[in-house]
């Protein structure tokens, strides 16, 4: 069905599904963000911590990306040390943060040794494809509920806070997959299950690519590539608009 | 004219039916390393598939209740029903077959089994095999008759020798594996045959 | 080539008059040489040596799959695995095996050998592809998959076309190829790919920083040149190994007068 540029649920090849964001929704984390594509659902939850720089990068904070993939979300996904599916995920998000340079994290110096560390765990709690644009939505969602504690003396005071956490623009992300010869964004499990290939645009400053990553065994010629680059500018605004 | 092919190299502008290769979009690219000749394409290494028809030589690697499974130098594995067998095998005979049916994920059912008496046994790529046969079975002549001893080839690449001096044999056929893609081999094998059992006291000498 | 970089190098010291760090052009490669069949016991095998990068490839299979649930009755599975060696940068000792990175990596080159190798010819089996950085200067993924591509041909696997691994990036507001260690940690972006050159199709693309359509666009042409030249020295490769194959005829006869 899918191979003919039909789609079960009657969307056209470049439509996605509803798509909600919600901030705050796990209060006690500094920043959270439930963002649901359809019937799949990521919450992202955010930690501020005091940790040890990277030795390449002294004066810099660290921002680190994790993903779980809740035994709940999926019948075969199953509980244990992180798999290749969700470390991609994890990288995929953290990469676009990264090259779009969305935290400071040049201002996030303590001391010498100690630097600011900003966690942020994805949780895929109902898997129904897309996870990837799913997650990066919440993501970006629980970056911008951030609430910055206060530092003192190189430690954290937990439940203070000195002001919402400043961030460069907003990144997203477009995944679009190959069924047959057809293309189209937001896929469904069952899509995903049809597909051949992915590939996965983060977008940034209205017309930049910040980061790509093509998955699965399909090849993409160049004219379909710059294609989805122009889909993914197109989808940006969409998305941008329900970060609200 | 001699010359190699390598993966992607187009071949044919039709579709055509060649070991090592492959056809896209109604034309013909190599899939493997290869040698073509003007009339001819031979690859260097491949792996041995269960065909319909083929005669092979299979070793017992597992006894079941019903029959016996044979390994065939493939990554598939085969089976032998017991009904069809009059001997009674054990592990690690040597079993030579013919390949009655390959099912869909490519296992081999084999009849004719003529069980093989113990002997050396070498697997080789079975892309070679036809080399090592030689045209008209004109190398294995060559080797039964320096060596004294009796050789048995499958299709899938086990080579059998008993009787005669096999090491000799065996030196031979590997030998004729390594230099296949070369010319002259046919010659420089008769003149290793020749020098080795002239140094070892002529033919026939027992040492299996 | 030369030993050990040591200078602390600046940002700036990147790109200057036209030339890069090491003196070379926007559009050419670093030093690359690639040897099949480098190792015994493999069933193929190849080295690459690019730049100051050595990655070994080497391929098993196809082979039963195990575990036995995982095979697939329609084709063989590729078991992909990129790894750094412990010793192989040039900061402290890593940590032996997998990490996020290379996990990473070695999932998506998995796809790239999947799409390669004809794996509809060989179902339920598995085929190995070991890819170990052993030294590593910039761009390890694409010569460790430009490795695994020699490595399978070398084996007898069949490939639809050699996959040709490249890196593309951007310094300052200069796209360059082959980013050296250097230049993918101090310049803008990294845009490591696979393509297959007979089709042009893209197998595996991953970047970082910031990038314009046009900047994407004039990668994949510069890509499609430069992989040209890695093309040719694959083939050299598997030549080479075969011309060695026959030169070992006549000495092995003269040993044996």
């Amino acid at each position: 069905m899918a191979a003919k540029g039909q789609r079960e649920d009657g969307r056209g090849p470049l439509d996605y599904r509803a798509i909600s964001v919600n901030k705050g929704f796990a209060p006690n984390a500094e920043g959270s963000c439930l963002a649901s594509i359809g019937k799949s659902k990521v919450l992202a939850g955010i930690k501020f911590d005091v940790m040890a720089p990277f030795a390449d990068r002294p004066t810099e904070g660290v921002v680190m990306v994790n993903a779980e993939f809740s035994p709940m979300a999926h019948p075969e996904f199953r509980a244990g040390p992180p798999d290749a599916q969700s470390i991609e995920l994890a990288r995929v998000v953290d990469r676009g943060l990264r090259s779009a340079k969305i935290v400071d994290t040049e201002n996030m110096l303590l001391m010498e040794g100690k630097v600011q560390g900003i966690f942020i765990d994805l949780y895929v709690l109902d898997h129904d494809g897309n996870l990837i644009d799913t997650a990066a939505l919440a993501a970006m969602g629980a970056l911008q509920d951030s609430k910055v504690p206060k530092f003192e003396d190189g430690k954290i005071v937990r439940g203070s806070n000195s002001g919402n956490l400043k961030l460069n623009d907003a990144v997203v992300c477009t995944s679009f997959e190959k069924i047959g010869k057809n293309i189209m964004v937001d896929a469904t499990d069952a899509e995903e299950i049809a597909s051949s290939g992915r590939l996965s645009l983060s977008t940034a400053n209205g017309d930049l690519i910040c980061s790509s990553q093509k998955s699965g065994a399909a090849g993409f010629s160049k004219d379909e590539y710059m294609q989805m680059i122009d889909w993914s500018f197109e989808k940006r605004k969409e998305l941008l608009s329900k970060l609200g | 004219m001699k010359e190699l092919v390598f993966p992607g190299d187009k071949v044919a502008d039709t579709p055509q039916r060649i070991p090592g290769c492959y056809v896209e979009d109604g034309q013909t690219f190599a899939s493997n390393v290869a040698l073509r000749s003007d009339d001819h394409i031979v690859q260097l290494k491949g792996y041995y598939v269960p065909k319909t028809g083929d005669d092979i030589i299979g070793i017992v690697e597992e006894e079941r209740f019903s029959g016996y499974n044979l390994a065939l130098n493939s990554p598939y594995g085969s089976s032998l029903s017991a009904r069809d067998t009059r001997d009674e095998l054990k592990l690690g005979d040597a079993v030579y077959c013919k390949i009655l049916a390959v099912n869909e994920v490519k296992e081999a059912v084999l009849i004719e089994p003529q069980k093989l008496p113990t002997g050396s046994m070498l697997a080789i790529d079975s892309v070679k095999v036809p080399r090592v046969i030689g045209r008209n079975g004109s190398m294995l002549d060559t080797l039964s008759k320096f060596t004294g001893s009796h050789i048995t080839i499958g299709k899938n690449g086990i080579v059998h020798v008993e009787g005669g001096n096999t090491s000799l044999a065996l030196k031979a056929v590997e030998k004729i594996c390594r230099e296949s893609h070369t010319s002259g081999l046919t010659e420089r094998i008769t003149q290793m045959l020749e020098n080795e059992s002239r140094a070892n006291g002529g033919q026939g000498e027992q040492n299996g | 080539m030369a030993g050990k970089v040591n200078k602390m190098v600046e940002k700036a010291d990147l790109f200057k008059n036209g030339k890069r760090i090491d003196g070379r052009t926007p559009m050419d490669l670093r030093p690359l040489k690639i040897t099949a069949g480098v190792l015994d016991r493999a069933q193929g095998s190849c080295l690459v040596e690019w730049g100051r990068n050595k990655v070994i490839a080497a391929v098993y299979g196809p082979h039963e799959v195990l575990p036995k649930h995982l095979a697939d009755p329609t084709k063989a599975i590729i078991n992909a695995r990129y790894v750094m060696a412990p010793f192989s940068g040039q900061e402290e000792h890593g940590r032996s095996g997998p990490n996020r990175r290379s996990i990473e990596i070695s999932k998506v080159a998995k796809h790239v050998f999947e799409n390669a190798v004809l794996v509809e010819q060989f179902p339920k089996t598995m085929i190995d592809v070991h890819m170990e950085v052993l030294q590593s200067d910039g761009g390890t993924r694409v010569a460790g998959i430009t490795a695994g591509a020699v490595a399978l041909a070398d084996a007898g696997i069949p490939l639809r076309d050699m996959p040709v691994g490249l890196s593309a990036g951007k310094i300052g507001e200069t796209l360059v190829l082959d980013l050296d260690k250097y230049e993918d940690n101090l310049g803008d972006s990294d845009m490591p790919f696979v393509i297959l050159p007979r089709t042009g199709e893209i197998l595996l693309s991953q970047m970082d920083g910031m990038l314009s359509r046009e900047d994407i666009s004039q990668a994949f042409d510069m890509i499609f040149e430069g992989a040209k030249k890695v093309r040719d020295k694959q083939i050299e490769a598997l030549k080479t190994s075969y011309e060695r194959m026959a030169a070992q005829v006549t000495t092995q006869g003269e040993t044996n007068q």
